[in-house]
């Protein structure tokens, strides 16, 4: 068991406060809106800490010793930084904070154990959604993206064993529906693979792919 | 409803002879006085349950406000607390099931001469028996229990209306004169004696997880269940002495309200003598009672093992049942222990004095956190504070003063293991 302080409950904070509560962890959320403060008392997931979470004196009183993780998800990354860097200097708890902007996660990486970005985590489930699973993107990794892409029925490679594919280069299938791929595996239309692919051949394998 | 369950639950049935043995007709204050002390306590508790929604009751919150060695000291209190009062409610059981039989004309041998000395083989038997099934049943399943509290309450208190509404046409007055046959210093230990009745407040709290709309409706929870549970017991004890006398009601211990039932009961349709109903509703409430206990210390356990505070795996749950079996395991023996071995009085002392304490510790984590968390969110504040924490605290602690130092002795020794076994097991830690 977890316990986690989040400071900003918005509906990522909130989002977040309830799927840690369902899986037993123990959440303190730190509000700055009175009103928010309130709604959030009756959502009973969380301890509520009235206070904005740059200052040190709120700050104090969510017992930041016995916290396995502070996370920062207001919608303004500068507020974030510097609570994660706040907490950072008065325990030793792992560090985590929101960005607006997709990519932008790596900019931090010195300052902060990990960055988020709701609105690229967001955007990866749409796409998901919107093309039925034709593609379902998983989080980009350094460098590579994941992403189950399924095969087309007039796709160039429908049909066609592995070894026949001639994959770009930076390009892998890393599994099927069936497991790990073999050279004489067939590429079964109506089936997903689960492509890894370096930035540059994104389109062209997707294309391969989905016809 | 799990609170005010497992407090009208037992209590009243066991409790009600033992406080008349000490306090004579005065035992009707002892449970008014136990209602306001308990009263502080309660406002503490629905402050806490609003603000921290947490599983796991008083400790829980005292795990909160203080630091992991006091709130390892409060899971441990409240595990031997609720284990001594399944303890308590067992051999509760086992007399009023006996005395049932008896009025439905099933005659169990009553002693049987054991060496040097003498036990009441049937009611003995028929406590183990049912902590065993009681402790199997929440040891194999974790829904087998819990269903149908609601229901089980309705009938308990139903039962006791029926039998303070016949009584009240019985009750003679001239038992309640003089009404201090013991002194009115006796009171207190009374109080402290029977002050597990209100053990209810911190199973509210450990179930509030499950209720709609919390931060409202668990203060209005346990404020209902605090005046439902004053007024049903002062109107059963009020019957209860007003119709067979404290002296009688104390000579027949945990049997005491069967026994008045028998006075003045007259024969119902369909379930025959009115006494055998009450008796039905002692034998019934008590393995209720028991029930909700076994799950409590259960709960306490789990949550205990969850935060590490509990070694040997105590806490975990266990893969196939879904149970923390070995904690159910644990607390079954400590029961059969006391069951067997411990006389009534003393194990309701012992669990009274452990539930004492660990009401002094929740009122202290209310003036803790009040101080270092002011911007806590508190969708529940206690009216005039600090005034009800401190008198909660000035209660408890004079109430616990008044339990014999045999007790305390036996407490001292539960709580200096726990914290041996809590310093070894945080030495292996930093090594």
């Amino acid at each position: 068991m977890s316990r986690v302080v989040i400071v900003g409950g918005g509906r990522v904070g909130l989002a977040t406060a309830e799927l840690l509560d369902e899986q037993g962890d123990s959440v303190v959320v730190v509000e700055r809106d009175p009103d928010r403060t309130e709604e959030l008392g009756g959502e009973y997931v969380a301890s509520v800490v009235a206070g904005d979470g740059t200052d040190p004196a709120t700050l104090d009183q969510v017992d930041l010793e016995r916290t396995d993780a502070v996370a920062a998800l207001t919608g303004e990354p500068g507020t974030n930084l510097a609570v994660c860097l706040l907490a950072e200097r008065r325990a030793d708890v792992r560090t985590v904070m929101r960005v607006n902007d997709p990519g932008a996660e790596t900019r931090y990486e010195d300052l902060v154990d990990a960055a988020v970005c709701p609105e690229e985590a967001g955007a990866i489930a749409t796409v998901s959604a919107v093309l039925a699973a034709e593609v379902e993107p998983l989080a980009d990794t350094e460098g590579v993206s994941l992403r189950w892409v399924r095969v087309g029925e007039d796709a160039s490679v429908a049909g066609r064993a592995l070894s026949e594919v001639a994959l770009p280069r930076g390009a892998l299938v890393v599994a099927g529906e069936a497991g790990i791929p073999a050279e004489d595996t067939e590429l079964v239309p109506g089936e997903s693979y689960l492509l890894a692919l370096e930035p540059g051949v994104v389109e062209e394998t997707t294309d391969l792919f989905r016809g | 409803m799990v609170g005010m369950g497992a407090m009208i639950g037992a209590g009243i049935f066991v409790l009600t002879g033992l406080a008349a043995e000490t306090a004579g007709p005065a035992a009707v204050l002892v449970f008014l006085l136990n209602g306001v002390v308990t009263a502080f306590t309660a406002v503490s508790y629905a402050e806490l349950a609003a603000a921290i929604p947490e599983s796991g009751g008083g400790y829980a919150f005292v795990k909160e406000a203080f630091s992991p060695f006091l709130s390892f000291l409060m899971g441990w209190m409240l595990w031997f607390a609720y284990m001594i009062a399944g303890a308590l409610y067992a051999i509760g059981f086992g007399s009023n099931f006996v005395t049932f039989l008896g009025l439905v004309g099933v005659h169990l041998p009553g002693t049987a001469t054991l060496g040097p000395v003498s036990v009441p083989v049937g009611a003995t038997l028929l406590s183990l028996v049912i902590v065993f099934l009681l402790v199997g049943l929440n040891a194999l399943s974790a829904s087998a229990s819990g269903g149908a509290e609601t229901l089980v309450t309705l009938v308990k208190i139903a039962i006791l209306l029926v039998f303070a509404g016949f009584g009240a046409f019985a009750v003679d007055l001239g038992n309640f004169d003089p009404l201090f046959t013991q002194g009115a210093a006796s009171l207190l230990p009374a109080m402290g004696l029977t002050f597990i009745a209100f053990e209810g407040y911190d199973l509210i709290a450990t179930v509030t997880e499950e209720v709609k709309n919390p931060t409202e409706n668990i203060p209005k929870a346990i404020g209902y269940s605090l005046v439902a549970t004053v007024v049903v017991y002062l109107l059963v004890v009020f019957v209860a002495v007003g119709t067979l006398g404290a002296e009688r009601l104390g000579a027949a211990g945990e049997t005491a309200i069967a026994e008045a039932a028998a006075g003045f009961m007259p024969t119902l349709p369909v379930v025959g003598s009115g006494a055998t109903l009450v008796a039905f509703g002692a034998v019934f409430s008590t393995v209720s009672a028991l029930n909700a206990v076994v799950l409590a210390s259960s709960r306490v356990a789990f949550a205990m093992g969850r935060a590490d505070q509990l070694g040997g795996g105590l806490g975990r749950i266990h893969h196939r049942f879904g149970t923390p079996l070995r904690a159910v395991v644990v607390s079954a023996v400590v029961m059969v222990l006391a069951v067997a071995f411990v006389p009534i009085n003393q194990v309701s002392n012992l669990s009274s004095l452990f539930f004492l304490l660990s009401f002094v510790l929740v009122n202290g984590a209310v003036i803790k956190l009040r101080r270092e968390r002011p911007d806590l969110a508190r969708p529940y504040e206690i009216p005039y504070y600090p005034l009800f924490p401190v008198l909660g605290i000035l209660c408890n602690v004079a109430l616990g003063l008044f339990i014999d130092p045999v007790i305390w002795g036996m407490g001292a020794l539960w709580l200096g293991l726990g914290a041996a076994g809590y310093l070894i097991l945080e030495r292996g830690e930093d090594t």
